[in-house]
């Protein structure tokens, strides 16, 4: 580092510096300041967003408990349309389904959840999207195709979930009354710790003759 | 190193290596003090650390919800542990989805709470009164309302949306309102009239000898220094209790109560106008004469803060203020003002605007508690000092008490025998030999090979030490005393047997083709009929019903048959005929949509928790390496 004998010395190696440097230091000082007041804006932005897709998700909430599912319907719409990809459009959707199972109408909820069990936001939401989504198979009779789906799911993403599985797995193999494979999952459930008031009942409905005999 | 930067400081790129050195120091520092300094987190959760205190916040708040019942303080602690991680978890992945609750949200649902509303309307100064009696401020407690609420939205996502098909129903009352149609015959157990023969009484005896052993019991004696005890025999004369009384006079005074008010005129940055500032000073003092000082206060006062209120400084403690103006302040009578004081600041006009003299209890009021507090003041010394003598000369003496209560002049008390866990076994209801402190002792090594204990502290004000003057190991006892029990014990098996082996028969003979009816001669049984059997049919006993709801159904017409013991080992032969599948009742339609709603619920409510399990799973969740 250079060292300055006088004042006038260093004043004027502070003019020869700027003259060299003079225009990139502003180009770089307004460049800083356009990124900051821009990602300022984006976050200020990103979260405007949220704010409008909670509140518009409390409403579809207050509608559903009132049973207006009109209006659970349309605010899902917007929900979808504005805030595409986020977590509430998931949640707006799995609300959505219920309704349309309330409705009767197990086409439509299978498709919502059908696509939900893809695109949800997050690895739980995809599962619990799912295992619904095979319940409402199994109420129609698709059995091969729900025992399809327990097969073909992600082991690792599905920790966690293999006793809820593990049971509708079991529900399947009744309607299709094979009842070993039937025993065998309810087991599993019951091992991994399912919480399911109605599992235990299931399992003791379907006891092997030849376990009693002794 | 930082000696040659400030020299340099003159360079022009000094102040940007001072920079570069500061700022990761600045950062590294706050983060170390945030953290809690050197002490390690008890656990990390996706990089967020917990220490010992957030343990025992979480502990002291969990515990409190379960408002005193009886609970096991491990299983407690472990629970708020998980239940710390857990919501840490749940709350890390809802910012992580990027969920917000409004501020019209939080308000909402605060304005909604009974706890802040009167006749049915928020009140906002119980409000604030509730939360300053939590200490937290309304800024800190809407933070947590909104955090609380955004994790409801994630929960509500999925209890909410939790749905039961019409097949669910049916499945369900499927199964809870499944009928049975069963036939029910007892096996009691008969009296078996063969007595045992001694061959087979000796070799029970021989096999089940931990059955028959007796506790390990001892009795003791000791002596027990107590400071109650020791203050009774104080006897204070006057004199002494007159001069523990002048000695400890602050016990016995409250406090002078001084609050006073001030009017500052403050000198100017640039000094000089000293006299300028007197003046103004001086003309208040006289000003004051019709002027009420607050009024003043409020207009000319320099110092705004307590301007406002009428230049109140509120209660007067000593070693605040500079010294002149605390004299002043001190010498001060009620409603009195001061001439102008002087001070760093400026010159002050003080008022004193309320005073409450100390005061000095008498000594006639007093004399009682004096008496307890010296007479328990003296104690201490003696049960300090006694307390050596007892621990001495009951180690030189090892092998009797004698001579510690001939030193001490305490009696020797004895105890009646007692067990490791008196409490339990009712071998004593006496509280000292239940404390764990006097079993562990009684019950030690050298104790029981028959020396005196070392000195036990119970308290801090009584200590005592013991020997034992009866010691019964435990032992088996011996056959003739156990000998009719076995005699019992061995008729009862027999009949449990002869029960359980003509219950299997019946079954046999039943799978082989007999109806219960035909056998029903042979057995002597008595068969009862019971068609329809339900669930929640309360007629049969619990463990029947159970068994018979567990038991495979019959198929090809081919009834299933099930033994059921109960707890006498009588046995009960149960023929199931055959099963009728449950369907809704109308009284289950009359419940309308209960079913559904119930079921929904509780399929929404297990989907959560495979959804926290899941999280939990994933998550980066790291213990402190020692626990």
């Amino acid at each position: 580092m250079e060292v300055y004998e006088t004042e006038e010395e260093q004043v004027a190696a502070i003019k020869r510096w700027w003259k060299e440097n003079g225009t990139s230091t502003i180009v770089g000082v307004v460049v800083g300041i356009i990124l900051i007041t821009g990602w300022n804006f984006w976050k200020g932005n990103v979260k405007e967003q949220a704010y409008q897709a909670s509140a518009l998700y409390d409403q579809l909430q207050a509608s559903m408990s009132k049973g207006n599912n009109e209006s659970v319907q349309k605010i899902y719409d917007k929900i979808s349309a504005e805030h595409a990809g986020s977590a509430y459009e998931s949640y707006a959707a799995l609300l959505l389904a219920k309704t349309k199972v309330q409705e009767k109408d197990l086409e439509a909820a299978k498709s919502i959840l059908e696509k939900q069990m893809n695109s949800a936001s997050s690895n739980e939401l995809k599962n619990i999207a799912r295992l619904r989504f095979i319940k409402l198979l199994y109420a129609t009779g698709e059995n091969e195709k729900g025992l399809q789906l327990i097969a073909e799911s992600d082991q690792v993403s599905a920790k966690g979930f293999s006793a809820s599985y593990d049971e509708l797995k079991g529900d399947l193999y009744v309607a299709l009354d094979r009842l070993g494979e039937a025993r065998t999952a309810y087991q599993s459930a019951l091992r991994e710790g399912a919480k399911s008031p109605l599992l235990q009942f299931k399992l003791d409905d379907i006891t092997s003759a030849e376990i009693i005999a002794e | 190193m930082l000696l040659k930067i400030r020299e340099k400081s003159q360079g022009v790129f000094a102040w940007i290596i001072l920079l570069l050195i500061c700022v990761p120091f600045a950062l590294w520092g706050i983060q170390n003090y945030i953290g809690g300094g050197s002490e390690a987190a008890v656990v990390t959760v996706g990089g967020k650390e917990f220490f010992q205190q957030d343990l025992n916040r979480a502990y002291a708040q969990y515990s409190q919800n379960l408002q005193g019942a009886n609970f096991d303080e491990k299983v407690v602690k472990k629970q708020a542990l998980d239940k710390l991680i857990k919501d840490e978890v749940l709350w890390q992945h809802v910012k992580d989805q990027g969920l917000v609750v409004t501020d019209k949200a939080a308000r909402d649902f605060i304005k909604g709470l009974e706890y802040f509303q009167t006749d049915g309307k928020f009140n906002k100064k119980q409000y604030k009164a509730m939360l300053a009696s939590q200490r937290m401020s309304p800024d800190e407690f809407v933070s947590k309302i909104k955090k609380a609420l955004v994790m409801e939205q994630f929960q509500h996502s999925i209890v909410g949306s939790g749905f039961a098909t019409e097949k669910d129903i049916e499945n369900f009352f499927k199964i809870q309102n499944q009928k049975r149609d069963v036939e029910i015959a007892n096996v009691a157990l008969e009296k078996v009239e063969e007595q045992p023969s001694d061959e087979e009484i000796a070799s029970f005896y021989q096999q089940n000898q931990n059955a028959f052993q007796t506790v390990e019991q001892v009795a003791i004696e000791y002596v027990e220094l107590s400071l109650d005890q020791l203050a009774k025999q104080v006897e204070p004369s006057e004199t002494q209790l007159l001069a523990y009384y002048e000695e400890h006079k602050d016990l016995y005074t409250t406090k002078e109560r001084r609050k006073i008010s001030h009017i500052l005129f403050a000198f100017d940055k640039d000094a000089g106008n000293d006299k300028v500032q007197l003046e103004r000073a001086l003309k208040a003092k006289r000003e004051l004469a019709d002027k009420e000082f607050s009024v003043l206060a409020t207009e000319v006062s320099d110092d705004k803060l307590t301007a406002s209120k009428g230049g109140d400084l509120g209660l007067f403690n000593i070693g605040v203020m500079e010294k002149a103006f605390e004299d002043a302040a001190r010498s001060l009578q009620l409603n009195q003002v001061s001439e102008p004081v002087k001070s760093a600041f400026g010159y002050h006009l003080i008022k004193v605007t309320e005073l409450v003299p100390g005061e000095v209890k008498p000594f006639s009021q007093v004399k009682k508690e004096l008496r307890t507090a010296y007479q328990r003041a003296q104690a201490e010394t003696t049960f300090y000092e006694l307390g050596e003598t007892l621990t001495e000369v009951s180690y030189e003496n090892p092998d009797s008490l004698q001579a510690v209560s001939d030193a001490l002049g305490i009696k020797i008390t004895k105890t009646k025998l007692f067990s490791k866990s008196p409490k339990i076994d009712g071998s004593s209801k006496e509280e000292l030999v239940s404390r764990p402190e006097i079993i562990n002792a009684a019950f030690s090594e050298d104790v029981l090979k028959g020396n005196n204990s070392s000195l036990i502290e119970l308290g801090d004000d009584r200590s005592l030490v013991l020997r034992v003057i009866e010691h019964k190991p435990a032992e088996v006892k011996p056959l003739k005393d156990v000998k009719p029990f076995i005699i019992a014990k061995i008729m009862n098996d027999k009949a449990r047997e002869i029960a359980a082996d003509k219950a299997k028969a019946i079954k046999a003979a039943v799978s082989s083709g007999k109806t219960l009816a035909e056998l029903a001669n042979q057995y002597n049984l008595k068969i009862q009929k019971m068609p329809d059997v339900s669930r929640s049919s309360g007629d049969l006993p619990w463990q029947v019903s159970q068994a018979i709801f567990k038991a495979p159904k019959p198929a090809d017409g081919k009834p299933v048959t099930i033994l059921v013991a109960d707890t006498s080992g009588a046995q009960t032969v149960i023929n199931i005929l055959s099963v009728t599948e449950g369907v809704m009742t109308e009284s289950d339609k009359a419940k309308g949509k209960l079913a559904e709603t119930n079921l929904a619920n509780a399929f929404g409510q297990a989907d959560f928790n495979a959804a926290l399990n899941s999280l939990q799973a994933n998550a980066d969740i790291t213990f402190k390496a020692t626990e």
